[in-house]
């Protein structure tokens, strides 16, 4: 592509606002956005003529969607605000500040401590832990799409409503609790996993998403592997789109695996994993 | 050719109206959440079906920008645009980014057929009549037919501009000047101010 020149830059402001640049450019242009307080000013325009491009087209969305997503902010955890330069910030907050200051200057491409998992503790056995904005930023992404997978397979009735916030709340403890782990790994055919464990809960919260479909007949299960067996952790929903699941009276030293079974799932695993996941408190 | 009528649709009562409530709602007020649904389903639902027209992956992702609203209402800042335009960046750029993500390899694999650009112009007959359709559509009318092409194809469609430059067979930099042109006159046009 075309390397363009800053006095070019100016020009992007229209196809920026309408997400017509290629991600390198819109990059590019954010880094020009910083340094160009007319350019900024004209997107600002500009954005909020698009806004009118997109209220013309309203359509009035599908009945069940409002359900669907007001049950899904009840399992969503909100985003803090990012760190002011106006208050006056304690020692330890510092990190946040830089990391808040360095969020801004590359445009959101790194994001500031945000997630729970992600507050740095002093107890040893938390060095281990994952602290990549990149992965904790993909979770949290994955806990949105899960979230609202929840909301269309399970919130059909209030009673149903009431046991997503249920076991939703479950899920909550474990991805909260002080002592949580966050591990991704790709399987084997493709699709991503996260685990989050906690030793201290005995419990593990397995999230998929992007695995590849199954013919019919055929299904992912997922499995905890100690060394006396595997024990179902239950199936997965909607492999193609994200599923969530709780596995409880998981040890140090376990294994989460994820094997293809005939439909309904079978007491033990009886093909090769396409995942093994150790966990280690 | 330019026009500087009151706009209801987005007069500074009902403007604050949204930016306060998206002020409660990062403080976790549900109820706020269901006024800024009221507020803002219809046109994050249409602005994403306009982009990927099938209407169960459009559901989907409305969804997710809807519940992305509530999870990042904190980082809107209202004195840097509206809720509004805050929150439709947000569906626009996510119903493009499912566009040119794998996902949707097939969709740009079809080779544009000439009766698509007509296909852009609207989603069925969903779209309600509104106030604000009829105004962007009367300045849409005093744009240049590039202009107005490449605003379609880039926003409605949610083609590249190097997509745009092809399909319009014009030169890469025209399509960058006329997309800026062509909003700066639409901008001018509504009166919008910001």
């Amino acid at each position: 592509m075309v390397k363009t020149l800053p006095d070019d830059m100016h020009v992007l402001t229209g196809s920026y606002v309408l997400d017509a640049l290629s991600e390198t450019e819109r990059e590019d242009f954010e880094r020009h956005l910083q340094r160009c307080p007319s350019c900024e000013a004209e997107v600002r325009g500009l954005r909020e003529t698009a806004a009118r491009l997109a209220v013309a087209k309203t359509i009035r969305p599908p009945a069940q969607m409002e359900q669907r997503v007001l049950a899904a902010t009840y399992q969503t955890r909100q985003l803090p605000p990012l760190e002011n330069e106006r208050f006056r910030l304690l020692p330890r907050q510092k990190t946040v500040r830089a990391r808040a200051h360095l969020f801004q200057r590359t445009g959101g491409r790194v994001r500031p401590r945000a997630h729970p998992l992600d507050h740095p503790r002093d107890h040893p056995r938390d060095r281990r832990r994952l602290r990549s904005p990149r992965l904790i930023g993909a979770f949290a992404a994955a806990s949105v799409a899960v979230a609202v997978g929840l909301g269309i397979t399970q919130v059909s009735t209030q009673h149903q409503l009431n046991s997503a916030q249920a076991s939703a709340a479950a899920i909550t403890k474990v991805v909260q609790a002080p002592d949580a782990r966050l591990e991704t790994m790709r399987t084997r055919t493709g699709g991503l996993v996260t685990v989050v464990y906690s030793g201290d809960r005995d419990a593990a919260v397995i999230t998929t998403t992007g695995m590849p479909s199954l013919p019919s007949g055929r299904v992912y299960q997922a499995w905890v592997m100690s060394p006396s067996g595997a024990r179902s952790a239950g199936l997965i929903a909607q492999p193609r789109l994200a599923s969530q699941l709780l596995a409880s009276g998981v040890r140090s030293g376990d294994q989460i695996g994820i094997t293809v079974e005939p439909a309904g799932g079978t007491s033990h695993p009886t093909t090769k994993p396409v995942l093994v996941m150790p966990l280690t408190a | 050719m330019r026009e500087r009528q009151p706009d209801p649709g987005a007069a500074g009562g009902e403007r604050r109206d949204l930016a306060s409530l998206l002020v409660q709602v990062a403080r976790g007020d549900h109820q706020a959440f269901e006024r800024v649904y009221g507020e803002l389903a219809g046109p994050v639902y249409g602005v994403v079906r306009q982009v990927l027209r099938d209407p169960a992956q459009s559901e989907e992702v409305a969804q997710e920008v809807l519940l992305e609203v509530w999870r990042t209402a904190s980082r809107f800042d209202p004195a840097r645009g509206s809720g509004a335009a805050w929150a439709l960046t947000i569906a626009h750029r996510r119903a493009v980014d499912r566009v040119r993500s794998e996902n949707a390899v097939s969709r740009r694999e079809q080779k544009v057929a000439p009766d698509m650009m007509a296909d852009v112009a609207d989603v069925a007959d969903e779209v309600e009549a509104s106030l604000e359709g009829q105004r962007v559509r009367r300045c849409m009318d005093g744009l240049t037919e590039i202009q107005r092409e490449s605003i379609k194809l880039a926003y409605y469609g949610g083609y590249s501009y190097p997509e745009v430059a092809q399909l319009l067979e014009v030169a890469l930099g025209t399509v960058k000047t006329r997309i800026r042109d062509g909003l700066i006159r639409m901008r001018d046009c509504m009166g919008v101010e910001w």
